[in-house]
């Protein structure tokens, strides 16, 4: 009997979660790996903490009670305990710093980018521009979440296809690639940010800002503007598709033909 | 009561001087920001000497351009990118339109990434900050003159040169 | 300025009745419950506006308000329950407590007590007044970054002004605070025989000295900005906008430790009281409170880890926030070590006291989560950090003024309120808060931004969960109102000392005490 709840215990909370996210996706990045790992050992040090912390007053709150009989102790100061209680949590914080640190230190560097991706945040929508191939193109919420999303729009969002999660133009990258992102914005400051390609950056008018990928796995990852921008701030979502070297080539000539093309339309 | 009014002149002092210390925050923001390279705010003042040291190391320079707002332009860098030798002089520039019918005034603000590298990006002669002004449907060349100082960390092999350009027409017919 | 003590005698001989009696009054006792009773309403108007948040966000799509109205409503609603709520309740405590706990007959400067709290009602109506603009009122979020909030309506000035109003008001309070505590204490209480509650507040009142002008500063900068032609944050004059964010954050964080101090003082008063033990660890306590205050000063980045700031910097303020942590992991264990083999009962406030323990340590581990740059990158404006801000606000702050209000109420009126009712109050709030905020920390993480008014169908079971807990909790206040009500009108007289473990200069009056509260000050060994 005992086995069964053990079980229970075991398998029904990993089928709950998976139904409901309730963590951080580790992602496919190195910064978000990174991240997911500082996030998870803090947690875990939390965790440690807060049973000890915890469960000393919980034993208290049940044995040192006047119901039960228990006499009030008499001390109420100590130089010792103090101490201890400062350095120890102190030696923690330092254990936890170092790898954050030198995390920091590789998120920030740059340098050696394959290709740089030129991010600006508009109200409300994202221009994307290829620095290197001179493509360029705006990319804003797709047509069904926005007819959807409107007050009294009379449409169940739950049978929208990636409801607020889908634009009209993804932005393609190519994986195992070192991506400098520039971000800037024109209006106000956006934030653009894919949970699993790691953490956001702000994007601000008259500044630019630098932020660097590197995909390890092919897919379509979905993500959102992260900073207030007014108040269409929660319908510009960002689709990010990461597809081998040779397929991102072809995406990016077969770009450059259609824009040829269309000037050429224009001239006419 | 001598002891009341001390404890009050005390704080109002302390109440007025944080007041202004709010203000001085904003020039001791500016001094942290050269020597940081926070944000990727680059010298505003010209460099006046040329001083030109060639060093046979050579960079990479992109430039790029947005601009602002609704603004009724169409602004490009001329090159959108170049490789430069350390220390030597080079000249390029802008090309702004103005794809309106009307006089409109513009500024445009630069900003360079990476940001702690910024310093060592020079400009010699910019449009960084003035006021100009261009007539509707006017094309204007803006030209850019720099150094790349030679204090420029060997690991870095490629900067990035962004002008934002804003329409501050409103601003100016307000006041 | 030599007119305080005059005041309090000349006061003898003509007090007005009625209305009057509350618009002129200059005793510290009518002040308190003046603040008390506004912050209860304030509580109840922003309550309101989250619950229109809450509803909105119970399910994904768009049911009830526009995207523009929702952002009115999360800015209003975190700007009333800071400046409005949790604020002036702290400082209508103090104007309860500070007199009675050190021994004199009332505040310093009692006719400033009494314009710094009318300012409020004015500063109030204006701020909500926008609202009804035909552009609405404040958008841009309670931090009304720039440039978003220069692209605001014609609140934007409006807004200023009330802030402007709160703030001198709020340092009209500060500067009365500590008059008070430095020159009016009974002979013989030497500062580090202060009780705890007093020192916290000496120290937060010395932060809202510090930290108000900032913020009028940094507004007056936006002011200008948008109406006088300057550029501190417009970047095609040459300003920056993230330079506001800086001024901003050197004035937020340490209003965050204004939000919370006063709340560690009342917890530290309550739990000993209840555990018939003295306070473990007094002095360490008002040094741990100090160094909060004072590396509240040099953390401010923290909060904006993603403007793009240089290595060094992300580096320092990572390891200076970390450094908190250990100020206030003291402050937890002397706690713990005063419950620790003492002898306690679990009236309301103590429970309430031991649920701000327990839910602010949480917030504290998110806050300790949030203090690692890498992780925060992703963290970040998401409901994490909702979550987390209001776990150290709602059962950490408001927590600590309900536990406060429990604990003191008889004092003030000398009616014992229902204990079972009040315990009934306490299990209803406490579960529902949970409720509440708790699902926050999973949707955040799960990669929900704040501040959106509609969210993708994958985070609508916990956004559910979160809505009913929310008007649980909402619903359970409105209990709380009864039993005030209840206690005022029920016929259960208190004692004098009205707990038998507590201690302090307050429980030698009587219940409710004299109009000036010690005529003659008495002597503390």
């Amino acid at each position: 009997m005992k086995r069964i709840i053990y079980l229970l215990a075991l398998v029904l909370p990993s089928q709950i979660l998976a139904d409901w996210q309730v963590n951080m996706p580790r992602g496919v990045t190195p910064t978000s790996e990174i991240a997911y790992d500082i996030h998870m050992l803090m947690f875990w040090v939390t965790v440690v903490i807060g049973v000890l912390v915890f469960g000393a007053m919980i034993y208290s709150i049940i044995y040192h009670r006047k119901s039960v009989g228990h006499q009030p102790a008499k001390f109420h100061e100590s130089t010792k305990v103090e101490i201890i209680w400062t350095v120890i949590p102190f030696l923690i914080l330092v254990a936890c710093a170092i790898p954050a640190t030198k995390a920091l230190i590789m998120m920030e560097d740059t340098s050696d980018a394959g290709i740089t991706l030129k991010v600006t945040g508009y109200q409300w929508m994202w221009e994307y521009e290829y620095l290197e191939d001179g493509v360029n193109f705006f990319s804003k919420i797709d047509n069904k979440s926005n007819n959807a999303r409107r007050l009294n729009s009379g449409k169940d969002v739950n049978n929208v296809e990636n409801y607020l999660r889908n634009v009209d133009n993804e932005v393609v990258l190519p994986t195992d690639t070192k991506v400098r992102l520039l971000l800037t914005a024109s209006d106000v400051i956006h934030a653009w940010w894919v949970p699993e390609l790691g953490g956001k950056k702000d994007a601000i008018p008259g500044y630019v800002n630098e932020l660097w990928i590197n995909i390890k796995k092919p897919g379509v990852y979905r993500g959102a503007c992260a900073e207030l921008c007014g108040k269409d701030h929660g319908f510009m979502p960002i689709v990010v598709r990461a597809v081998p070297k040779l397929e991102y080539e072809k995406w990016v000539s077969l770009k450059k033909d259609n824009r040829v093309a269309e000037s050429q339309n224009i001239g006419r | 009561m001598s002891n009341y009014k001390k404890t009050y002149v005390t704080l109002s002092s302390i109440v007025v001087f944080m007041f202004f210390f709010s203000y001085m925050l904003v020039p001791l923001y500016d001094i942290f920001c050269e020597i940081t390279g926070l944000n990727g705010k680059t010298n505003q003042e010209r460099i006046v000497d040329l001083n030109e040291k060639p060093t046979n190391r050579f960079v990479t320079i992109k430039f790029t351009s947005t601009v602002a707002g609704a603004g009724p332009f169409d602004f490009e860098p001329l090159e959108r990118e170049m490789v430069v030798e350390v220390g030597k002089v080079y000249t390029t520039s802008y090309i702004l339109t103005n794809q309106s019918n009307s006089l409109k005034q513009v500024t445009a603000s630069p900003s360079v990434v990476p940001g702690a590298e910024a310093e060592y990006f020079k400009k010699i002669e910019c449009f960084c900050f003035t006021q100009q002004e261009i007539n509707g449907l006017e094309t204007k060349e803006l030209p850019l003159q720099f150094i790349i100082d030679d204090k420029l960390s060997s690991d870095t092999n490629t900067l990035i040169l962004s002008y934002t350009m804003f329409n501050t027409t409103d601003q100016l017919g307000a006041k | 300025m030599s007119t305080n003590v005059q005041d309090i005698h000349e006061d003898h001989h003509h007090t007005p009745s009625g209305l009057m009696r509350w618009i002129t009054t200059t005793n510290h006792k009518d002040i308190g419950s003046l603040y008390l009773w506004f912050s209860l309403l304030m509580f109840f108007v922003g309550g309101f506006m989250a619950l229109i948040i809450r509803a909105e966000l119970f399910e994904p799509g768009l049911q009830l308000v526009v995207p523009g109205f929702f952002n009115q409503m999360t800015t209003m609603h975190a700007l009333i329950m800071i400046f409005g709520a949790v604020m002036p309740a702290f400082v209508g405590l103090a104007n309860w407590q500070i007199p009675i706990m050190i021994g004199a007959p009332d505040m310093a400067l009692p006719r400033l007590n009494n314009w710094s709290f009318w300012i409020l009602p004015f500063a109030f109506t204006m701020l909500l007044s926008t609202l009804f603009f035909d552009s609405g009122g404040p958008a841009a979020g309670w931090t009304l970054y720039p440039p978003l909030s220069l692209q605001g309506g014609n609140s934007m000035p409006f807004v200023i002004l009330s802030i402007h109003l709160l703030g001198i008001s709020s340092i009209l309070g500060a500067i009365n605070v500590i008059a008070t505590i430095l020159n009016m204490r009974a002979p013989g209480m030497t500062l580090m025989k202060m009780p705890i509650f007093i020192w916290t507040w000496l120290i937060t009142a010395f932060l809202l000295i510090a930290a108000m002008p900032v913020l009028a500063g940094a507004i007056t900068m936006l002011l200008t900005d948008r109406f006088f032609g300057t550029s501190f944050f417009t970047a095609s004059g040459g300003g920056d906008p993230v330079m506001f964010q800086h001024i901003f954050w050197f004035f937020g964080h340490p209003e965050v430790y204004i939000l919370i101090l006063p709340a560690f003082g009342i917890v530290s008063t309550i739990i000993p009281a209840f555990s018939r033990k003295k306070l473990f660890g007094y002095d360490s306590m008002v040094y741990a409170t100090a160094s909060i205050a004072l590396l509240s000063f040099i953390v401010w980045a923290h909060h904006m880890f993603t403007v793009g700031m240089p290595l060094a910097g992300e580096i320092f303020f990572m390891l200076t926030t970390m450094l908190i942590a250990v100020p206030t992991g003291i402050k937890v264990f002397n706690w713990v070590a005063t419950m620790w083999r003492g002898s306690m009962t679990f009236e309301t406030p103590m429970l309430f006291a031991l649920a701000f323990i327990i839910l602010f340590t949480i917030g504290g581990f998110s806050g300790l989560m949030l203090a690692m740059t890498p992780a925060d990158f992703q963290y970040h404006d998401t409901y994490f950090v909702v979550a987390h801000f209001h776990y150290v606000l709602v059962p950490g702050a408001v927590f600590a003024i309900i536990a406060a209000v429990y604990y003191w109420l008889p004092k003030w009126t000398g009616k014992m309120y229902s204990e079972s009712l009040g315990k009934l109050h306490f299990w209803l709030t406490t579960i529902f808060v949970n409720l509440t905020f708790f699902p926050m920390h999973f949707v955040g993480l799960a990669g929900m931004p704040r501040r959106i008014p509609d969210y993708p169908v994958q985070f609508a079971d916990f956004n559910a969960i979160a809505s009913v807990g929310a008007f649980g909790f909402g619903l359970s206040q409105l209990l709380f109102i009864y039993i005030l009500y209840n206690t005022l009108k029920r016929d259960v007289t208190a004692e004098d000392k009205v707990w038998d473990g507590a201690e302090g200069l307050e429980w030698t009056l009587s219940s409710p005490p004299p109009y000036h509260s010690f005529e003659k000050a008495p002597r503390v060994e």
